[in-house]
């Protein structure tokens, strides 16, 4: 992997600079009474292994520990787009 | 350009060789005289050394064939490497060049017997053979480990200097220097961009250096314009051996390793050429067109005896002009193609050549029709083939391009390119060098377009120059002739591994008939070259053999590196990037006779004297522990509360100002992470500490859900490397703080878990009663700066109550006489606190926290094992790991053991199954093989009721 990610607080850096932390998932809301062990378990242990675009958190492990999002081809290794999660985007906390 | 990104150091350029001066050098203990500026294997050719080394698997005589570092004729160990390509070796005195693959002589090896034997290796045969019976393979494997492989290393010469790595960047970037290479070079840098050029050879300008028939002044003109170019850096014998992802360009450069990122990349690579399939096309005296003429024009050596010439374009009848300029006499050029060009030469048209003659060196050269019986047989020293190129596409293949077989042209083209990346010349197809020249200007302004979008005229002239190009005539096409029809059976596709035209049939026919498949079962293409000699011909003959098209047969997959890389180079110098974190009083640590050790990334003090003595001072005096290494983390804001009542599974919210407590981090499976201790300093500002290995991780594993919960008020600062921290622990303590501070440290004032910020000889300091190691103790944490100066000053006044600093050794004994586990050490991946020992800290009527939902699950089902103390009165002291056997089986664990001067006995922590985990049940541990009783224990082994800790 030689593939570079635009940084938000940092710009363009190498890829080995940070580190992977999967595609981004809800949470599943524990308290949830409709929340089965089967889902719990798959959000803990699965994580889809997407051929194409997905959004993944990344962390800025070198430099600045920023964690943010970034939509990723997996074909290709792309990063097509950076951002911080947005306060909108966590209803509730 | 064709061949211009050949082998490396080919250091031949005429001016050295006016000079005349000459230089020796030792060719397996003779003296070989050459003069300066030749190759190695200029030199062996002119002194009649035409035999340079053995082939692979039949030990078959191989001479110069190549001339340009890509087949593996030429071999040999030089200086003890070996290996090494002598036909890019400049000549230097001193050299000693030995053959390799070869005994007892290169020239006469008893290993050649193989030859003979060739029925007895058949294609495959290392799958078909020697596995029966079972009990010969020892013996086999034996006689195979000395047989295979070429060269050996020379353990005793200490390897070949220091390899390093430069990272570099620039705007555009050019691999090859040939005639393409430079126009894109030199028109990208026109645009104002800097450009970096790439070429493996020692002079820029690719073929045209030895074909001087196409070259003329303007190639002198351009490469000394792109040398004095500011814009543009030259790197010359150096190797880009691997494009990968984003422009990231691998590049040999002798021992040094450059990582070039480039914005837009230019692959100029120019071509390979082609062997052509007949019988015996290996013996020395074959070669191909472009190694004779880096022989004749480079190493200005003669060819004595006739040259037969076999082509199908142009290029065959320059080389054959060539030669007989230099003297050399043309016994014949068997051209192919049905009409040949008039010429001065013998040409016999509509011909092939079927075999070569000879048995050390070519001696004729048998001619014959497409059909039929061979003709005739003209005596001869040298075969030359000049029957076109391969575009040297491998890096495009490594960097996503897409490519396809043009049926018209007979070679790859790219269909559609990765991003940022170009290709220009012989890669693209482009041979003619009025051609190749708009190619390059084109890709260079294709590549400063990219980056410069706004300016319409870059775009425009490259529009320009593609329509240019567009019109420009095909010109020759190849004849698609590069497998001689013959029924014999020494015709070599792969000279690296020895496979011959019938092994790839017999593969294909044995079902291996996929080319990659046909590749890993043949070994066609897998050796020291990697497919540059044999691709197109071992593509050919499956595609003929499978009676479908090349583009339907395709190609084996590229992968970096492009050219054979020492080891070295990967491995690289490293160690100036291994971190090493020492505290503020690691200087002190020193002088006072402490080993240290290694702690992650940080050195800590083992022990001082003896770890006997310093327990002894802890338990009974004072001792002072450097824990500057633990993680520390400052959490501010309104909601600092809510988010501890989330991540930890203990409770918070009534955790008032200047208290201090124990926490465990779990991740939302419910394991055990980390532990540490949590002090509320201000109404919203907690200060936290973790273990010294996971500062990092849990770091980040705070602000990763800091990340998804924005609208939280919680600023979080890593205070690690900020504050230095030393533990004052020990019945007299308090008596030695009390020298330092003004503030009250009486039980009432500061009692056990009190969190204080107070002046320690005038230094600000955060102060924690906590006690890892059981005793009366204080955590106390200052400025770095200052670390050193109230270290020393807190050893001072501890000097009357004969105080002693005390290492990690002691520490561990301390804690495990109290139970207090360490994570990672005690606790693993499948541990979670429930069964760890602290059932206690897990609140589940909380409020979602991170683990609940698993630890929910994890006590409704009920442990299936826990981590419990032990003692064993008997007197042997268990290894972690040693394991614990219950009914006849594996059990557990023993995590921590040692000998307890405090409970008189051996004590530990171990992993047992739930069912003999109560107190007062018997355990077995295995040690050395015997099974030891040791008796579980709730209690602490030292101090049960906390008396000490909080007195």
């Amino acid at each position: 992997m030689s593939f570079q990610i635009d940084c938000p607080n940092c710009g363009v850096r190498p890829v080995w600079e940070f580190h992977f932390a999967g595609p981004s998932r809800k949470r599943p809301d524990p308290d949830d009474a409709a929340l089965t062990e089967r889902q719990w378990a798959e959000y803990l242990y699965n994580r889809p292994n997407t051929c194409g675009e997905q959004t993944e958190w990344w962390y800025h492990r070198s430099a600045c520990k920023t964690w943010f999002l970034a939509r990723r081809d997996t074909r290709t290794n792309q990063v097509l787009e950076t951002r911080l999660f947005a306060p909108q985007e966590a209803a509730g906390g | 350009m064709a061949d211009s990104h050949g082998g490396p150091a080919h250091d031949g350029d005429s001016h050295h060789s006016d000079s005349h001066s000459r230089v020796e050098f030792e060719f397996d203990g003779k003296t070989i005289q050459a003069e300066v500026g030749q190759t190695v294997t200029g030199a062996l050719h002119a002194a009649g050394k035409h035999v340079l080394s053995r082939s692979f698997k039949y030990h078959r005589p191989r001479g110069l064939f190549c001339g340009s570092g890509r087949c593996p004729n030429c071999l040999c160990t030089v200086n003890g490497t070996p290996n090494v390509r002598i036909c890019t070796v400049p000549a230097e005195a001193g050299l000693v060049v030995k053959t390799q693959n070869a005994w007892p002589s290169v020239k006469f090896d008893l290993f050649s017997i193989f030859d003979r034997f060739h029925k007895f290796m058949p294609v495959g045969f290392y799958y078909k053979m020697m596995y029966k019976p079972r009990w010969m393979w020892p013996v086999w494997e034996k006689f195979i480990r000395r047989i295979a492989g070429l060269g050996s290393v020379d353990r005793r010469n200490g390897g070949d200097g220091v390899y390093d790595k430069l990272n570099l960047f620039c705007d555009v970037a050019v691999v090859g220097g040939g005639w393409a290479g430079l126009n894109a070079a030199h028109e990208a840098a026109r645009s104002g961009l800097s450009v970096t050029l790439i070429d493996d050879q020692p002079e820029l300008g690719g073929h045209l250096r030895f074909d001087p028939h196409l070259a003329d002044a303007s190639l002198e003109h351009l490469v000394r314009h792109v040398r004095e170019n500011p814009a543009i850096q030259v790197w010359d014998r150096a190797t880009a051996f691997g494009l990968y992802e984003e422009n990231y360009l691998g590049i040999q450069r002798g021992n040094r390793m450059i990582r070039l990122r480039a914005r837009e990349v230019v692959v100029a690579t120019g071509g390979w050429e082609r062997p052509l399939v007949f019988e015996n096309n290996d013996l020395p005296g074959v070669m191909l067109a472009s190694a004779a003429q880096r022989l004749l024009h480079l190493d200005h050596a003669a060819f004595e005896g006739g040259a037969v010439i076999v082509t199908d374009n142009a290029q065959g009848y320059r080389i054959a002009r060539q030669l007989a300029a230099a003297g050399a006499q043309i016994a014949a050029v068997i051209d192919v193609r049905e009409y040949p060009p008039p010429s001065e030469f013998k040409v016999i048209a509509e011909h092939t050549l079927a075999a070569a003659r000879g048995t050390s060196h070519v001696t004729g050269a048998v001619v014959g029709r497409f059909s039929g019986q061979p003709q005739a047989t003209i005596p001869c020293r040298w075969i030359i083939e000049a029957v076109g190129f391969t575009p040297a596409n491998s890096l495009l293949y490594q960097n996503g391009c897409k490519l396809q077989h043009d049926e018209l042209r007979d070679h790859a083209v790219v269909k559609a390119y990765a991003r940022a990346t170009h290709s220009a010349g012989a890669v693209n197809g482009q041979h003619d060098p009025a051609a190749a020249a708009i190619d390059g200007r084109r890709a260079g302004l294709a590549a400063a377009a990219a980056l410069r979008p706004h300016d319409s005229r870059l775009s425009a002239d490259r529009d320009e120059l593609a329509a240019q190009l567009a019109a420009w005539p095909t010109g020759e096409l190849a004849s698609r002739h590069y497998i001689s029809p013959s029924q014999a059976k020494k015709k070599f596709v792969c000279l690296c591994e020895d496979v011959t035209e019938k092994d790839v049939c017999d593969a294909i026919t044995e079902g291996y008939s996929n080319i990659e498949t046909l590749k890993r079962y043949s070994t066609v293409g897998m050796g020291p070259c990697q497919g540059k000699m044999c691709q197109a011909a071992s593509i050919a003959i499956c595609a003929r053999e499978n009676q479908q098209s090349i583009a339907q047969t395709g190609v084996t997959t590229a992968r970096p590196p492009e050219q054979p890389l020492p080891l070295g180079l990967l491995a690289g110098r490293a160690l100036h990037h291994a971190l090493i974190r020492r505290t503020p009083m690691h200087d002190w640590h020193l002088r006072n006779g402490a080993t240290m050790m290694d702690a992650g990334n940080w050195k800590r003090p083992q022990v001082y004297t003896t770890s006997e003595d310093e327990y002894a001072a802890v338990r009974g005096r004072a001792g002072l522990v450097d824990v500057s290494t633990l993680g520390k983390i400052e959490l501010r804001g309104r909601d600092v509360v809510k988010f501890l009542e989330f991540i930890y599974p203990n409770r918070f919210e009534n955790l008032a100002v200047g208290r201090v407590r124990y926490g465990v981090i779990c991740d939302d499976a419910g394991i055990l992470l980390d532990d540490g201790t949590i002090a509320r300093l201000e109404d919203q500002r907690f200060f936290l500490t973790t273990t010294t290995g996971n500062a990092d991780a849990i770091d980040s594993w705070f602000r990763s859900w800091l990340a998804g919960k924005p609208n939280l008020d919680v600023r979080l600062t890593n205070v690690s490397g900020s504050y230095a921290a030393m533990n004052l622990a020990g019945p007299r303590s308090r008596d030695v703080l009390r020298k330092l501070v003004s503030s009250d440290l009486s039980p009432a004032a500061m009692p056990y878990l009190a969190a204080r910020q107070c002046n320690i000889v005038g230094v600000p300091a955060i102060v924690l009663r906590i006690g890892f190691v059981g005793e009366l103790g204080y955590e106390i944490h200052v400025p770095s700066q200052y670390g050193l100066h109230v270290w020393e000053a807190i050893v001072e006044a501890g000097k009357e109550f004969s105080l002693a600093p005390f290492g990690v050794e002691a520490q561990r004994l301390l804690r495990l006489e109290k139970k207090h586990l360490l994570p990672g050490t005690d606790t693993d991946a499948l541990s979670n606190p429930l069964e760890a020992d602290l059932p206690w800290i897990v609140k589940l009527d909380k409020p979602d926290f991170v683990g609940q939902r698993s630890l929910a699950r994890a006590s409704a089902r009920g442990a299936r094992s826990r981590l419990v103390g032990f003692r064993i009165e008997g007197g042997q002291v268990p290894e972690p790991p040693a394991l614990v056997i219950h009914k006849g089986k594996l059990g557990g664990r023993v995590t921590s053991c040692s000998f307890s001067p405090a409970a008189g006995c051996t004590v530990g922590l171990a992993w047992v199954p739930a069912d003999v985990s109560h107190n007062g049940d018997r355990i077995h541990i295995q040690v050395d093989g015997q099974t030891v009783v040791a008796v579980v224990q709730d209690e602490p082994f030292y101090d049960p009721t906390g008396e000490k800790l909080k007195s």
